[in-house]
């Protein structure tokens, strides 16, 4: 589980509908231990990671993810999409993680066990193994951001990109996801890259924050 | 009732159909397709017509016409996300432009008035030996069809925006699954009616899905359920003389009213 070095931006234009979320923006950034990405309200965080995914392309420019175009380094990426889906909510919340490990693949589901103890692994990791027989749509908010971080962690990917991991969680709950989140870069070797409003919680936890205004990226360490 | 060949291919028929709109309804369900489970039965009607029209078999016009539809429903585009924003409006324009096609290509073979009250409730008892082969190779293609696409398929009716972000080709999966989904109403179609075919592929299905089951469980169940209902429709309307689509649609709105009473109770 190698982790990727480095983020690489090379002369990017992205734009999200009218906006212009980054104009001709060249940078390259290492990614180890946790990059927060940083900026006001529809400054278009979530879509510079939805890039870095391949779910938006990019107008003009390249990016490459330890070297590797989006598209081409994505099973080794994991991802946590801003605010709750409204997709299949009477599935049980370890299908959910279940489908997120193999769910690449063509083909008969094997190896059900295996999968499964993986699940509830990754479940108890973030504390949502007590209710992961629930149907999804019965879980509160912060029960089901815990749930999306498990199935972010399916696969083992070595760079994570979550986006708003901490909102809707109270104040033990932030401080136990950064504890994770913290433990996963050290034990693991993970690189996380994230967006979150809550700079309390992150408060010496980061490596480095991108700040995003105006079109432009800066990095202040 | 076994002694009549009709009644063993009606049980027959019924069997491969009820195997087909359980699995096939339990991801339409799932995906909140249930109106394309509708309007592709409908479509296959306006398909139907059309065969009747130019002299070939109505199960052929069915078929292609609403192959053709599933692949038009299935192109939508990729909301942000959650479930498309414009699904249901795409599926009822299909549904609109095909149903105006059907009643033209009606009126055009006049005098088949007869026939088209036949498709629009099936014909159960009718169904001859080619007819059940065909259900036979429809059913079995599908099969293949979903277990070929089933892990993609569930990723991407679970979590689009992730299965998308994983590399599943998420549109891709998306036409396939309608295309199996367009086979399969044609041939509830055949048994039940284009009128009552989504009712076989929804009622089981829906009832699963209200259960909480995972996926698994939730596609056994449902593929239990459209059994049983299917030939518990058949034996009563054998008894009663009443249509077997009566039967189906009753106990279709029975079993989901049983299961929605059952998780109410367990889960105060
Ligand atoms: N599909 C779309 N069509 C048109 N405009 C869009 C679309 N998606 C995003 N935008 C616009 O692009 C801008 C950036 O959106 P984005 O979601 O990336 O912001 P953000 O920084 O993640 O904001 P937040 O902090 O609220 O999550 C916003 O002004 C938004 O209105
Ligand atoms: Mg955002």
């Amino acid at each position: 589980m190698a982790s990727p070095d480095n983020l690489v931006l090379e002369n990017i234009t992205l734009c999200a509908g009218q906006t212009r979320v980054l104009n001709q923006v060249s940078l390259t950034v290492p990614l180890e231990g946790i990059t927060l990405l940083s900026g006001r309200n529809g400054a278009g965080k979530s879509t510079v990671l939805r890039a870095c995914l391949d779910l938006v392309r990019p107008e003009k420019g390249q990016i490459l993810i330890d070297g590797l175009p989006p598209g081409m380094a994505c099973e080794r990426i994991g991802y946590m999409p801003q605010g709750l889906s409204d997709a299949a909510l009477m599935i049980p919340a370890i299908s959910h993680v279940m489908a997120a490990m193999d769910g690449a693949r063509w083909g008969v589901p094997v190896r059900f066990g295996q999968r499964k103890r993986e699940a509830e692994r990754l479940l108890a990791l973030t504390g949502a193994l007590s209710f992961s027989k629930r149907p999804l749509g019965h879980l509160s908010g912060g029960e089901r951001q815990r749930v999306c971080l498990a199935q972010a962690l399916a696969g083992q990917p070595g760079l994570l990109l979550l986006d708003e991991p901490l909102a809707a969680l109270d104040h033990d709950a932030q401080q136990q996801i950064v504890a994770l989140l913290v433990s996963l870069t050290q034990t693991l070797g993970v690189s996380i890259l994230m967006t979150s409003h809550e700079t309390a919680a992150l408060e010496g936890k980061v490596t480095r924050v991108l700040a995003l205004e105006n079109g432009e990226l800066h990095v202040r360490i | 009732m076994f002694e009549f060949e009709f009644m063993r291919h009606a049980f027959l028929g019924c069997t491969l159909v009820s195997v087909l709109a359980g699995t096939v309804g339990w991801f339409l369900s799932l995906r909140r397709q249930a109106f394309a489970a509708h309007a592709l039965s409908h479509i296959g009607f306006s398909g139907a017509a059309g065969a009747v029209w130019l002299g070939v078999s109505p199960l052929f016009g069915m078929i292609a016409f609403s192959l053709l539809a599933g692949l038009a429903i299935g192109s939508e585009g990729e909301g942000r996300g959650k479930i498309p924003p414009q699904r249901d409006s795409t599926i009822g324009l299909v549904l609109a432009a095909s149903l105006g096609l059907g009643t033209w290509f009606l009126h055009e073979a006049n005098g088949a008035s007869s026939m088209a009250t036949t498709l629009l409730f099936g014909d159960v008892l009718g169904i001859d030996t080619p007819t059940l082969f065909i259900l036979a190779g429809v059913t079995a293609l599908c099969l293949l069809g979903l277990v070929f696409l089933g892990r993609p398929l569930l990723f991407s009716s679970l979590t689009p925006e992730v299965a998308r972000a994983r590399g599943v080709p998420v549109r891709l999966t998306s036409l396939g699954f309608m295309a199996v989904a367009a086979l399969a109403c044609s041939a509830c179609a055949e048994v039940s009616g284009a009128l009552l075919a989504f009712s076989l592929m929804i009622g089981p299905a829906a009832t699963a899905l209200r259960l909480g089951l995972c996926p698994a469980m939730g596609l056994l169940v449902s593929v239990l359920l459209a059994l049983v209902l299917s030939w518990g429709g058949l034996m009563l309307s054998w008894i009663t003389d009443i249509p077997i689509p009566f039967w189906i649609g009753l106990g279709a709105g029975i079993f989901y009213g049983l299961a929605n009473l059952w998780t109410r109770l367990r889960t105060n």
